[in-house]
């Protein structure tokens, strides 16, 4: 029986632990351009000032405007993965997969603010979720035609 | 009923799956250098898609023919499990030729006492090979194989091999196994509970589906066979090209 639950905590550990693994790889996807400079200009989208935040002074700036800011970048990313240039007007699986990691990172982020531990590792990992969804809504604009208008301007047009 | 038509489902998805992976392998190219992958997943995909399903339709679920091949399979796919961690490691030591001399005597040993370990069940009842042997075996094999993967994945950490698509199919093996574990300690720990073999019945065709749906992933998105490079291999690439 203590072996069983010895393998049982190991095990369900490890599980996450790949998981982890899989979406962090999915993230380290290189893209052919800065793609997510467009869409966050185009839809006013505040996660890069939050990085900068975090990375230059290394403490998110106000935890419920923090919470906030995410929140209201991943509705939006969310809504223009699904809809903006997207034919099959649905999410691919990795997509799909990075929702869920992001929903998870964003409880495990709630908890530490809780339990006043370090955010910082938290924070950074869902901006860096939300710019790959910028990178791969702009790349998706950035391959469809929309007669004389650029990326941004069809993007503040919907 | 409702349980049972979504294990059929992820049934049929893995059969899918296991064909997919096979064609895109041979399509783009892949076998050559995932020869073991490539062999493991034609195997997985001739043993558990076409050859399981023929012997219960002919034999039936409950016939002794069946079991004893269900377990016949089950080691050979765990022994191919084994050999495909053992290419990955091969892989992640491309341009270390000391460290694969030492990985691979390693590798050798821990099967050795696997199967050894596995072999003291044999001594309690000569006459179960079956029940207590190949069993065991292939349970001891499996646990092996999570444990060597996770090390892998260190290793490959460590070396900061710089290769995407084995770190994906590394991570894959592990969702698999990790998830199996899973599922048969929990079945352990409640007793065999309900809940605890529905969720293991569940949760091992959803692990599986899990694996394959991350080396379809690994093979068709990452981008192709860039040879494994390690810090240390760079570094005495550079020394080289420095003497020159």
């Amino acid at each position: 029986m203590f072996m069983a639950a010895l393998i049982l905590i190991l095990s369900t550990g490890l599980f996450f632990f790949y998981m982890q693994a899989v979406c962090q790889k999915v993230l380290r996807r290189q893209f052919a351009q800065e793609y997510f400079q467009a869409i966050v200009n185009a839809n006013r989208l505040e996660f890069p000032s939050v990085r900068k935040a975090l990375e230059d002074f290394g403490v998110p700036v106000e935890y419920p405007r923090l919470m906030l800011t995410l929140k209201c970048d991943f509705l939006a990313l969310t809504y223009l993965l699904k809809n903006a240039a997207n034919v099959n007007q649905r999410y691919s699986y990795e997509e799909r997969l990075l929702i869920l990691y992001f929903k998870l990172v964003f409880v495990s982020l709630i908890t530490r603010h809780w339990l006043r531990l370090r955010e910082t590792s938290a924070a950074l990992k869902l901006t860096a979720i939300l710019e790959y969804f910028a990178n791969v809504v702009g790349e998706r604009v950035n391959t469809v035609r929309f007669g004389n208008l650029t990326a941004s301007e069809y993007l503040l047009n919907l | 009923m409702s349980d049972q038509i979504l294990i059929h489902g992820l049934q049929y998805g893995i059969y899918i799956l296991e064909a997919g992976v096979c064609v895109l392998l041979a399509a783009r190219g892949g076998w050559r250098h995932l020869k073991g992958l490539f062999l493991y997943v034609t195997l997985l995909f001739g043993l558990d898609g076409v050859a399981r399903p023929a012997v219960l339709n002919y034999f039936g679920r409950t016939s002794v023919q069946y079991a004893y091949f269900y377990w016949l399979t089950d080691v050979v796919l765990a022994l191919g499990a084994f050999l495909v961690i053992c290419s990955f490691f091969q892989r992640a030591c491309a341009r270390e030729e000391k460290l694969w001399r030492f990985v691979r005597l390693l590798l050798f040993l821990v099967f050795v006492l696997v199967g050894a370990i596995s072999a003291l069940s044999l001594t309690r009842n000569y006459t179960q090979l079956f029940t207590s042997f190949i069993i065991e075996f292939s349970q001891n094999l499996y646990f092996t194989c999570l444990v060597l993967n996770t090390l892998l994945y260190v290793m490959i950490q460590q070396l900061a091999i710089d290769d995407d698509e084995l770190g994906l199919l590394v991570c894959g093996i592990g969702v698999q196994f990790a998830g199996e574990a899973a599922a048969l300690a929990l079945y352990h720990v409640t007793l065999g509970e309900n809940f605890a073999r529905l969720l293991f019945n569940f949760l091992n065709p959803a692990c599986t589906l899990g694996m394959l749906l991350i080396w379809v992933y690994a093979i068709g998105k990452t981008p192709q066979a860039a040879p494994a490079r390690s810090r240390a291999g760079e570094d005495a690439a550079l020394a080289e090209a420095i003497a020159d």
